[in-house]
Formats: C-alpha cells, sequence, structure tokens
C-alpha cells in the first residue's frame, strides 16, 4: 500500500521532533545544510530511525543521492511500496 | 518511543534549562543505555548541552587506528566513556593506515602523550592457506604467524607511546559460504580467523586488551552485526548495534584499567542464597538442592559464587536476620555449597546494611569502592545505592535461574590481570618472536614496505580508466593539491592536448588491488612543468607512491624539456595533509603566487627518488 508523501511528511517531522534538541519544520525543500543542527550525527540518527519506524530499509547509495526532504519522503515511499 | 527516549528528552530540557544534577543523571544514563539509537542521541545532548559539564572531566587521549571509519563508532564511544566519568580526546589515523600511523616518525602515534590506542586491524589482510596447500600444521603456523605480526605491531605502538593498546580481533564471517565444510579445513575464513583470536588471546602481553569482536557477535548475533551497506557507504566495521556493542567493551576496558579491582562479594541469604526465609519458614521449609527446580537454581548459585571464591574473591554476608537463624543452614542444611569458613565476614543483624558495609570495610581494611552488594530486595540495593554509592550492586531478578547469568554480567570480578604464568609466557613469545626474526621484519617502515611487495602502474588517462578518474577529481579532498574540480569531457579534452601531461597510478600488493589511487595533470608552458592536480587516495599514504608520482613528473617533465616544475598548494578546510607536501621533497617557496603557494624545483638537480615499489609502465602517447 502506497502513502502519500503528505502523511509520510507528516510521520518524518514526528520522528524529526523526538530527534532534535530544536526541531526544524521540515517542508519538501528543506535540506539538512539549512538546519545547524543536523550534522552528520544527527543524519545517522534520522536514518536508524526512520528504519525503525517506517519499517523500511533503503538501499546501498541512494539515501546520499537525495537532495532535499521531498526527495527524501519520496524514496521512503518508493521503499514502503517494496521492489 | 520507548521509555529510554522519554528520559532523554527530560534530560535535555533539565540540562538546557541549567539544572546542575542533569549532567550526573546523563552520567547514570550514559553508563547504562544500550541501544545505538539511545547512544547516538546522548552523544547529541554531549556535544550541544553539557560541552560545559563534560570539559570539567578528567581527560583520556586515546588514538584511533584500523581499517574502518571511526564515525559515529567514537561518538558512541565517548557517550560511554562520559558514563565512567573521564572525557576522551581522539585522534583518529588514515584509514587503514595503521601500520603506518604506528611505524613512521610522522605517524599519529608521535603526536604527543597517550593513554591508550586502539586497534582495529583489517581482516583482509590475513594471509590464510589455499587449499591445495593446506594443511593443519601449515594453516596453525601461518594463524600464529599473523598473530605474532599483528602483536609485534602492538608492541612497537606500546614501546613508542606507553599507551595501552586495546585491540579488537577478527569477526567471523556470518555467511554460509562453505556450509559445514566451513570448519573441516583452515583455508576457510571462519577456521583460520578464529585460529588467529585464539593465538592472539593466548600469547597477546599485559598491555594489550583484547576487545574480543568474535565473542560479542556471536552475543549479538552474526547477522545483526553485520552491515555491507555501511561497509560500502562510509566503511563502516559493523552495523549501529555492533558499534554500541564495541563502544560499551572498549569503554569497559578502558575503566578496568583506570579503577580499582572489586575485591569483596557481600551476599543477602533470604531468597538469594536459598528460597524462602529461613526465620519463617525454617530449616525444612527453605527451598535449597536437586528436589525441586528452584531449589536445584540456588544451589547453582551457591556453585557460582563458590567458584569466584576459587578465584581470590572474598565473600561476605550482609543479612537482616538473627545471626543464630542465619548460621542454621550452613552447619546444618545438607544441600548448602558454601560453608561458614567461605566467609570472610559474616553480619546478620537489624542494623540498616549501608552501616553494617562501613563497618565490614573498616575490619578488613578494604575501601568501600572495592565492595559489591548483591540482594533480591529492591529496597535495601536502593538504600546502599543512597547512603554509600561507592559501592556496586546487583539486584537479583525474581527467578533464581537468572541469578547467575546477572552477577556475571554485572562484570564486577572479571581479572584485570593476566597471571605471573601469564606475563612468563608473554616472554616466551616475545622471544619466540624475535627468534623467528619477526622482529626484523616489523622492525622498521622500510621492511615493513618491502614486505608489502607492492607494485604499481603508471599510465596515461585511458578511455576506459576516465569514469574512476572523473570521481576521484571529483571527490578526493584530502591528499588533493588543488582540489581542482572537472568534468569528464574536460578530462577527455586534455588528454588530447599535447600541451598537458597526464598519468594514473593504480598500485597492488601482497594483500591485494587498491585499483586505481592516484591522479595527476601537469600543464607545460615555456620550459615550466605545473602541477595543475595532483591527488591521491588517502587509503595508500605513506606506502611511497608519492615517490614514484613525482619521479613520473620529472621524467615527463624531462622529456617535454622543461627546465623548472611548479608546485601549487590551494589551501582548503581539508586538504591540510598535503600543506608541506613539496617542501618535504625539497620544493622552494617562491614569493609570489597568487591563490595558495607556489613552489619551484630546478629540474636539473632532481635525482629520482628511491622507493620500494616495483613498476609496471606504458609509455606515454
Amino acid at each position: 500500500m502506497s502513502q502519500p508523501d503528505g502523511e509520510i511528511l507528516l510521520k518524518l517531522q514526528t520522528v524529526v521532533d523526538g530527534l532534535f534538541l530544536d526541531p526544524p519544520r521540515l517542508t519538501h525543500q528543506t535540506k539538512a545544510t539549512d538546519v545547524a543542527e543536523w550534522d552528520s550525527l544527527m543524519q545517522i540518527s534520522i536514518l536508524v530511525a526512520v528504519e525503525k519506524e517506517f519499517g523500511v530499509r533503503f538501499r546501498t547509495g541512494e539515501v546520499e543521492s537525495t537532495r532535499n526532504v521531498g526527495e527524501f519522503c519520496a524514496l521512503i515511499r518508493q521503499r514502503m511500496v517494496g521492489p | 518511543m520507548g521509555a529510554v527516549h522519554e528520559a532523554i528528552r527530560l534530560l535535555s530540557a533539565k540540562g538546557r534549562s541549567g539544572d546542575a544534577a542533569a549532567f550526573r543523571e546523563f552520567q547514570e544514563l550514559a553508563s547504562h543505555v544500550t541501544e545505538a539509537d539511545q547512544l547516538l542521541l546522548l552523544a547529541n545532548l554531549a556535544k550541544k548541552v553539557f560541552a560545559q559539564a563534560v570539559s570539567n572531566l578528567p581527560i583520556v587521549r586515546m588514538a584511533l587506528l584500523g581499517a574502518c571509519t571511526f564515525h559515529p563508532w567514537r561518538h558512541l564511544l565517548e557517550v560511554r566513556l562520559l558514563g565512567e566519568g573521564v572525557r576522551p580526546l581522539f585522534t583518529e589515523g588514515l584509514f587503514d593506515n595503521y601500520t603506518a600511523e604506528i611505524l613512521e616518525p610522522s605517524g599519529i602515534l608521535g603526536a604527543g602523550q597517550l593513554d591508550f590506542a586502539l586497534l582495529c586491524p583489517s581482516a583482509n589482510r590475513l594471509m590464510k592457506p589455499s587449499l591445495a596447500e593446506e594443511n593443519c600444521a601449515v594453516g596453525r603456523e601461518m594463524a600464529a604467524e599473523s598473530a605474532r605480526e599483528l602483536l609485534e605491531l602492538c608492541r612497537k605502538a606500546h614501546e613508542r607511546t606507553r599507551a595501552e593498546i586495546i585491540l579488537v580481533n577478527f569477526p567471523l564471517p556470518c555467511r554460509q559460504d562453505w556450509g559445514s565444510f566451513r570448519n573441516r579445513t583452515m583455508s576457510t575464513d571462519w577456521t583460520f580467523r578464529r585460529a588467529v583470536n585464539l593465538e592472539l588471546g593466548l600469547t597477546a602481553p599485559a598491555f594489550v586488551r583484547i576487545c574480543d569482536r568474535e565473542y560479542l557477535e556471536a552475543r549479538l548475533g552474526l547477522e545483526k552485526a553485520e552491515d555491507r551497506r555501511g561497509w560500502f557507504e562510509s566503511k563502516q566495521p559493523g552495523s549501529p548495534a555492533l558499534l554500541a556493542v564495541l563502544a560499551s567493551e572498549v569503554a569497559r576496558l578502558v575503566a578496568q584499567v583506570r579503577s580499582p579491582m572489586k575485591k569483596v562479594l557481600v551476599l543477602d541469604l533470604d531468597n538469594t542464597l536459598w528460597g524462602g526465609v529461613i526465620g519463617d519458614d525454617g530449616l525444612d521449609g527453605i527451598e535449597l538442592g536437586d528436589t525441586s527446580p528452584r531449589g536445584e537454581a540456588f544451589k547453582d548459585f551457591q556453585k557460582y559464587i563458590k567458584s569466584l571464591k576459587d578465584r581470590g574473591v572474598l565473600l561476605a554476608v550482609c543479612s537482616k536476620n538473627d545471626e543464630a537463624k542465619a548460621l542454621e543452614p550452613f552447619g546444618k542444611h545438607p544441600e548448602m555449597v558454601l560453608k561458614r569458613e567461605d566467609f570472610v565476614a559474616f553480619y546478620a543483624n537489624w542494623e540498616p546494611k549501608p552501616e553494617n558495609l562501613r563497618r565490614m570495610a573498616a575490619d578488613l581494611r578494604l575501601g568501600l569502592d572495592s565492595f559489591v552488594f548483591v540482594d533480591d530486595n529492591p529496597a535495601e540495593v536502593e538504600i546502599v545505592r543512597q547512603f554509600t554509592p561507592e559501592v556496586g550492586r546487583v539486584l537479583l531478578s525474581p527467578d533464581p535461574a537468572d541469578y547467575t547469568a546477572q552477577l556475571q554480567d554485572s562484570r564486577f570480578f572479571e581479572p584485570r590481570q593476566i597471571t605471573k604464568e601469564d606475563g612468563v609466557r608473554s616472554e616466551q613469545y616475545h622471544a619466540e618472536a624475535q627468534r623467528k626474526g619477526m622482529e626484523s621484519q616489523c622492525a622498521d617502515m622500510d621492511s615493513y614496505l618491502a614486505s608489502l611487495e607492492m607494485v604499481a602502474e603508471v599510465q596515461p588517462f585511458r578511455s576506459v580508466d576516465l569514469p574512476r578518474i572523473t570521481q576521484l577529481i571529483a571527490k578526493s579532498n584530502q591528499f588533493n593539491v588543488t582540489t581542482r574540480r572537472r568534468t569528464e569531457a574536460e578530462l577527455t579534452a586534455i588528454s588530447q592536448n599535447p600541451e598537458w601531461g597526464h598519468f594514473s597510478v593504480r598500485l597492488r600488493d601482497r594483500f591485494g588491488d587498491h585499483g586505481l589511487i592516484s591522479v595527476v595533470i601537469l600543464h607545460f608552458e615555456n620550459g615550466v612543468a605545473e602541477i595543475d592536480t595532483w591527488l591521491m587516495s588517502c587509503r595508500v599514504l605513506k606506502r611511497q607512491v608519492e615517490e614514484v608520482v613525482l619521479n613520473e613528473i620529472l621524467r615527463q617533465a624531462r622529456a617535454r624539456g622543461c627546465r623548472e616544475l611548479r608546485g601549487i598548494y590551494l589551501p582548503t578546510e581539508k586538504n591540510g595533509i598535503v600543506k608541506d607536501l613539496f617542501s618535504k621533497f625539497g620544493f622552494i617557496p617562491q614569493e609570489k603566487g597568487g591563490l595558495g603557494k607556489c613552489y619551484g624545483l630546478a629540474i636539473q638537480d632532481f635525482r629520482p627518488l628511491v622507493h620500494r615499489i616495483s613498476l609496471q609502465q606504458d609509455e606515454p602517447t
């Protein structure tokens, strides 16, 4: 089953709220570089939490190739749908 | 989100409001949390909320060396060490360059004071016997040889720095591959690595502490420890779950070096050594011995305690009881494993337990910090925590079947030092190593490099190599003198233009092929050869590839009739590693140079550099 990216963004927001000290308001345009607290350590936290919360497993190299939160949501949707 | 996540959120709010007790709570959490995601959150807090409190802790200096990346491993380790009350200052060696870092004067071990060096060696470098040549004796000798080589490296590191060495042993493969054949030959990774690990454990000298990854992964589960994606993406040694386990273990090894060992095990009686209450149930009513499952479990726990006594742990009793009643089972119950004379102190009374512990410490002339208190009653454990916090505590769970495991996993009574006999054995090992000539083989950088049997292939840009060359030009940040980025089309143009010189270097050694690892672009103009681009993959640093490259640059420049060689260093945030590259090879700094620093070298003065790499060269087109 598929989820529209809007719902995925909402769920991603709750994940991020649980990790950041000062959670950013995510939009599809948000980039990691826009958020001071979003360093490489936070990136790892986010990936571990997202894989757990969404029940997905990203494939080698594909997270690195997403350029903003919108593309990341699309990737989550793609992996939720399955192969 | 679970309870720990909630606790971490509360703690972060508390810490940010400036609550002085918050850091103490942080340390408490840091020493108990076991999940990678929780440790990551705590790492974020340490950095962003508790930086001030962290800076007040005593420092431990640790070098991180290995065939893996230490990010985020070192952050998890930092959290664990903060939980142990120390603040780590890490220096991280170059990826997969630990031999050079240890042996070379310019390696990171040369840079000042060091308390610990963590070494996570590469399993790929183990030379195991092939199926054809394999017989058990050869395989075992090769395993012993691998262990000796690694321990010699540890000795060198220790001799240079006096640091304690924490050596991570080799992981076992998780996949089926050889099937049940895996332990029928020394030619499989499974058997060979086990043999090397065993040899390491049995022969390591006292300054080497083994971080037993083989055991830790077995305990975690090999499949849970493996992370191929993490390896390919960023050279992670394993899954986040494994990193959490390794971080905990390394922090524990550090703490064991720094803190006094526990000496006294203080035991409650009722529902600890036997089931039931001796004062109420009487001698016939307590559960102990092989007639019931619970009785058997209590007896088994007593056997384990007895074995601790045989290892040298002092036993004591601290129980709320009338003394005469408490003593009764020791004298009269046929299933008691422990006897009264096994205990150096016996406190059965109605005083608060912290009082008894203090008196016991005074009687035995030992610090309270060498005591461990074991009880099934949470209230007693809590009162001991509050009034005598130095005492180690184990709260036993409701099921006596788990008691032994709980005491074992508390890890309070692990031996710290190897025995005298072990010391002798380690000396024997050292003599053995000398006899075998290992000393000379590992003794200096030059013979190490010779032993690698390196072969370099120097070639002008070929279309088949262009994708890799383009990738290196786009991504290399550290060993990159100008960090000039170019597209594949631009590189194709350069490779066809006679004003430009260009070549790439491939390197292989007896452990395998490193692939295409260096790229150079030269620009020839008015008798000057300018080094437009010189980059190299960091994994082959300190292998003398620099010498090979420079010889080739000079060869091309001469062939073009150039008189002078010009090097340019354009500093970036990441390429500090090549700051002194040109001066190191005798280039003279020039006055002007616009951006960055400009260096010159007169070609007629140049003598080819000596190195330990054999060359395989194509004529340039």
